[in-house]
C-alpha cells in the first residue's frame, strides 16, 4: 500500500497519456460488455429452457390445429399433462399497440408454474369468461390496471356475431419473466372458442405438455410429428430447451463464436495500444527506476510498481466499460427496426469476472516486455542514461 | 506552402524508423477495426447483391396492396387473371401472357451443419414458372409432374439442409412429398424447393395466390402495366420490378445487420482513434527540437501541423488497407448462408475505399490536437524541451 503513491506518480508524470489509455481502454470494455453480455443473456435463457416441456404447434401456417390432436397428444405413454393453447392477435385502441392475447385451459399453469401468475389469478382466470391477467410491463405500456375492461381489435379473428372486437377485463397483474420478454396478456380458451363462428371453434394453436421422463422429450416430440404427417394438419413440435437454442434463432448462425471473435480483436487492438504506453513509459523512467533499484528496492517490487502502473488503468477501464455497456444495452431495442430484435446483453456476474480476468491478462500482457527489460537492466548505465 | 508541407512531411516519414515501433500502434488498430468491419460487412454486401441478383430485371411482380412480406401478400384467383389481362405484359407464341400466379410455403427445415432451424422457401411454379426464370435449369433427377405431389430442391439446399435430398420426402399437409430433383438457378433460390403451384394450394388450404410473377414486353412496358394495375378499381395491387423488390424485402434485414457492424465499426474506431492520438502526441513531443528549428528556419506553424497529420493519415491508411486485405483474403468469394438464404460473401472495391475514408477520418480527427499542440508551440519553448 505504501508504494501506491509511487504509481500514482508515474500515472501522473504524462497525465493525457494516461487519460487516453484509460479511455481506450474503456471503449473496448464497451465492445466487450455488449458482446459478451449478448452471450450472458443467450445461454441464460437457454439455461433457464426446461427440457420436459415441449410445444406441439401447427407446422404449416394455416387454421390451427383440431382440438383432437390434443386428446391424442394426450393419450400417448410419456405424456404426463397436457394443456392447450391458441393466440388472439390483434391491437388496442391504436393499430400500433400491437398484442396478442394468449388463451388457454385451466391446465396451463399447472405447466408452468414459472409464468408469474398466482394460483389465486390462475383461479380466477378459469372461474370468469372473460378475466385476463397482464404482466406488470404490458399494463404499464396500455395504461391498464385491474378492474379494466380491454378492447382487443383483432382484424385476422372474427367472433360468431361478425364482430371482430374482443372485450376483456382485466382480473390481475402478474410478474413478467423471460419467456415473453415484451409482456403478455393471458385469456380464457373456453371464452374465446365458444365466442368463434361454429365453424372455427375446437381449434388450438398449441398443445403444451411436460414429458413424464425429460431424456424421452426430443423423442415423443418426433413421434408426434411422424403421427400426424399424414394429416391435414402436420404438427411442428420441440422441446422448450431446442425452440430457444441460439441456432435456432439466429438462421443457424453461431453467434457465441462471431461475438468472442470481434471482442478479442478489440482486445488485441488494445493490447498493441497499452503495451506500448507502458514500454515509453517504462523507458523514460529507467534512471529513476535505476535509482530506486540503488537505494535498496528489490527486483520484485519495482516490477510490481510497473505492472500495477499498467493494471490500474486497464482495471478502472474494464469496470467503467461494462457499466457504461449495460446502459447502452438498455438503449438498444429502440435503435434496431422494429420486426427485429436481439437479445439485450445483461452484465451478468460472469461477464463482469471475464471482464476483470481480460483486463489482467492485458496488464500483464502489455507490461511483459518493459519487464524483461527492466530484470536485465544494468544499474550503471541506466543512471548515466546510456540505454 | 505546399513546398513547405512536402519538405516537413518528407522529413517526418524519413526519421518514421526511429518512432517504429508507436507508429505501429496506429497501423494494427486500423487493421483490427478494417478487418473486423469488412468481415462482418462482407456478409451484408454478399445478402443484399445475391437478392438484387436473384431478380430477373424484365420481370415484374404483383403483390396485394401494402404487403411487407410476399408470404403475407393475397391475390385471389379473378384478380391473377385479371392482372394476367393487363397490357405490358410479353405474349408466348401461341399468344398466351408470359405470367404466373405463384404461391409461397415455408418449409420447417433444419441445417446440417449444427442442427439449426430455419424456413426452406416452398415456390409454387405453374406452366409459365420456367419460362419467365430464364436462369433456372435441372441439375439432377427429373422435374415435377404437374398435378402431383412432387418437389424439386435448390441445389444448395440439397446440400446444406437435413432430410432435402433427392428421395427424401418433405412433410406437407396431406401426406409427404417426395423430391425427385435438383435446380440451380445461381442465386438465392438454390436455397428454395419448387412444387406445381395448384396442387400446392390445394394442399395447404390456400384459397389465393400470394403473388403474380409477369415478363414485360418491353423495359418500357413497366409504366403501362403500372397505371393499367392502379387505375383499375377492382384491384388493390401493388406493382415492383423485381430486383427492387427483392432490395426491398431485405431492406430490413439489411438496416438491422448495419445497426450492428456499424455499431461495433465505431466502437471499434473510436479506440483506434484514441491510440492514434496518444501515438501522434508523443511523436510530436520527442520531435520538439527538430519542429522548433524547423520553425526557426522559417516554416510555418501550419506546414507543420499538416505534416503531424499527413503522418498519421499515412500509418492509419496502410492499417486499413492491411485489415482490408485480410478480410478480401480470407472471405471474399467465400459460399455462406443466413437461414436457407444461400449467397457468397463480397469484399469489393468499393468497401477497400470506405476502409481508406475510415482511416483518413481517424487520423484527422486523432491527429488534430497533437498537430495544434505542434503549431503553437513558440520557437523557444520548443528548443528548451527535451
Amino acid at each position: 500500500m505504501k508504494y501506491l503513491p509511487l504509481v500514482w506518480a508515474a500515472l501522473r508524470r504524462k497525465p493525457v497519456r494516461t487519460c487516453v489509455t484509460f479511455l481506450s481502454v474503456t471503449v473496448a470494455f464497451i465492445l466487450f460488455g455488449l458482446m459478451i453480455g449478448l452471450n450472458a443473456t443467450v445461454e441464460s435463457v437457454a439455461q433457464r429452457a426446461r427440457t420436459d416441456r415441449v410445444w406441439t404447434g401447427t407446422r404449416f401456417d394455416n387454421a390451427g390445429l383440431p382440438m383432437a390432436v390434443a386428446k391424442r397428444v394426450a393419450g400417448l405413454p410419456g405424456v404426463k399433462r397436457t394443456t392447450v393453447m391458441s393466440y388472439l392477435p390483434g391491437y388496442i385502441a391504436d393499430p400500433k399497440n400491437r398484442i396478442f392475447v394468449v388463451l388457454v385451459d385451466g391446465e396451463y399453469g399447472r405447466i408452468y408454474p414459472d409464468w408469474g401468475i398466482t394460483a389465486q389469478h390462475w383461479d380466477m382466470l378459469g372461474r370468469q369468461r372473460n378475466a385476463v391477467v397482464m404482466s406488470r410491463k404490458q399494463a404499464a405500456l396500455l395504461h391498464k390496471k385491474v378492474g379494466d375492461i380491454v378492447t382487443v381489435i383483432s382484424p385476422e379473428t372474427s367472433r360468431a356475431d361478425g364482430s371482430k372486437n374482443w372485450t376483456f377485463q382485466v382480473v390481475g397483474l402478474g410478474e413478467d419473466i423471460s419467456l415473453a420478454p415484451a409482456g403478455y396478456i393471458v385469456g380464457n380458451y373456453d371464452y374465446y372458442d365458444q365466442s368463434r363462428p361454429l365453424a372455427d371453434q375446437g381449434k388450438i394453436n398449441e398443445v403444451d405438455f411436460l414429458a413424464a421422463d425429460p431424456a424421452a422429450a426430443t423423442r415423443l416430440a418426433e413421434e408426434i410429428d411422424r403421427l400426424f404427417a399424414n394429416s391435414a394438419t402436420p404438427t411442428l413440435s420441440q422441446t422448450e430447451a431446442s425452440a430457444l437454442a441460439i441456432s435456432n434463432n439466429f438462421g443457424g448462425m453461431d453467434v457465441e463464436t462471431v461475438t468472442r471473435e470481434i471482442t478479442l480483436a478489440g482486445l488485441l487492438m488494445i493490447l498493441f495500444f497499452t503495451a506500448t504506453v507502458i514500454a515509453q513509459s517504462v523507458r523514460e523512467r529507467l534512471a529513476e527506476l535505476a535509482t530506486l533499484k540503488t537505494i535498496g528496492y528489490s527486483d520484485a517490487i519495482v516490477i510490481a510498481l510497473v505492472v500495477v502502473e499498467a493494471a490500474l488503468p486497464c482495471l478502472v477501464g474494464a469496470v467503467l466499460g461494462v457499466t457504461v455497456a449495460a446502459g447502452l444495452a438498455q438503449q438498444l431495442p429502440a435503435m434496431m427496426p422494429p420486426t427485429f430484435g436481439i437479445p439485450q446483453p445483461t452484465m451478468a456476474p460472469s461477464v463482469v469476472l471475464w471482464a476483470l480476468i481480460s483486463a489482467c491478462a492485458l496488464a500483464l500482457a502489455s507490461s511483459a516486455l518493459p519487464v524483461w527489460r527492466l530484470r536485465r537492466m544494468d544499474i550503471a548505465s541506466a543512471l548515466s542514461g546510456r540505454t | 506552402m505546399l513546398r513547405q508541407i512536402a519538405i516537413v512531411s518528407l522529413l517526418n516519414f524519413r526519421n518514421l524508423r526511429q518512432r517504429l515501433w508507436p507508429s505501429l500502434v496506429i497501423v494494427a488498430g486500423m487493421t483490427c477495426v478494417i478487418g473486423v468491419l469488412l468481415s462482418m460487412l462482407s456478409m451484408t454486401e454478399g445478402l443484399h447483391q445475391a437478392y438484387l441478383n436473384s431478380g430477373d430485371p424484365r420481370n415484374a411482380i404483383v403483390v396485394s396492396r401494402g404487403t411487407i412480406w410476399e408470404i403475407n401478400s393475397s391475390i385471389a384467383r379473378d384478380k391473377a387473371r385479371m392482372v394476367m389481362d393487363m397490357p405490358g405484359i410479353a405474349r408466348a407464341q401461341d399468344g398466351s401472357p408470359i405470367a404466373d400466379p405463384s404461391l409461397m410455403v415455408g418449409v420447417p427445415s433444419w441445417l446440417k451443419k449444427n442442427g439449426g432451424r430455419t424456413w426452406v422457401i416452398l415456390r409454387g411454379f405453374g406452366e409459365k414458372g420456367a419460362m419467365l426464370q430464364p436462369s433456372f435449369h435441372l441439375v439432377a433427377g427429373r422435374t415435377f409432374r404437374p398435378g402431383t405431389h412432387e418437389l424439386i430442391v435448390g441445389s444448395r439446399a440439397r446440400f446444406q439442409v437435413a432430410g432435402m435430398a433427392i428421395g427424401d420426402k418433405v412433410i406437407l399437409p396431406d401426406g409427404e412429398w417426395p423430391i425427385v430433383g435438383a435446380f440451380a438457378t445461381g442465386d438465392v433460390r438454390d436455397g428454395q424447393l419448387v412444387g406445381d403451384t395448384e396442387t400446392l394450394m390445394l394442399a395447404v388450404r390456400h384459397k389465393a395466390y400470394n403473388t403474380v410473377l409477369v415478363r414485360l414486353a418491353s423495359p418500357d412496358a413497366f409504366a403501362t402495366f403500372r397505371r393499367a394495375l392502379t387505375t383499375n378499381p377492382a384491384l388493390a395491387v401493388d406493382v415492383m420490378r423485381l430486383p427492387d423488390w427483392n432490395v426491398k424485402a431485405s431492406a430490413d434485414f439489411s438496416k438491422f445487420m448495419h445497426v450492428i457492424v456499424y455499431g461495433v465499426g465505431i466502437i471499434l474506431a473510436v479506440g483506434a482513434l484514441f491510440a492514434c492520438f496518444n501515438t501522434m502526441y508523443a511523436a510530436v513531443a520527442s520531435r520538439g527540437r527538430e519542429i522548433a528549428t524547423l520553425r526557426a528556419l522559417g516554416y510555418s506553424g501550419f506546414a507543420v501541423a499538416v505534416s503531424v497529420v499527413l503522418e498519421a493519415a499515412a500509418l492509419s491508411i496502410a492499417g486499413a488497407l492491411i485489415g482490408a486485405l485480410i478480410a478480401w483474403s480470407l472471405y471474399d468469394g467465400v459460399q455462406s448462408g443466413f437461414a436457407s438464404d444461400v449467397f457468397t460473401l463480397i469484399v469489393s472495391p468499393s468497401m477497400f475505399g470506405m476502409a481508406v475514408l475510415w482511416a483518413i477520418a481517424v487520423a484527422i480527427l486523432g491527429g488534430l490536437l497533437p498537430s495544434i499542440q505542434a503549431a503553437r508551440w513558440t520557437v523557444t519553448e520548443a528548443l528548451r524541451a527535451k
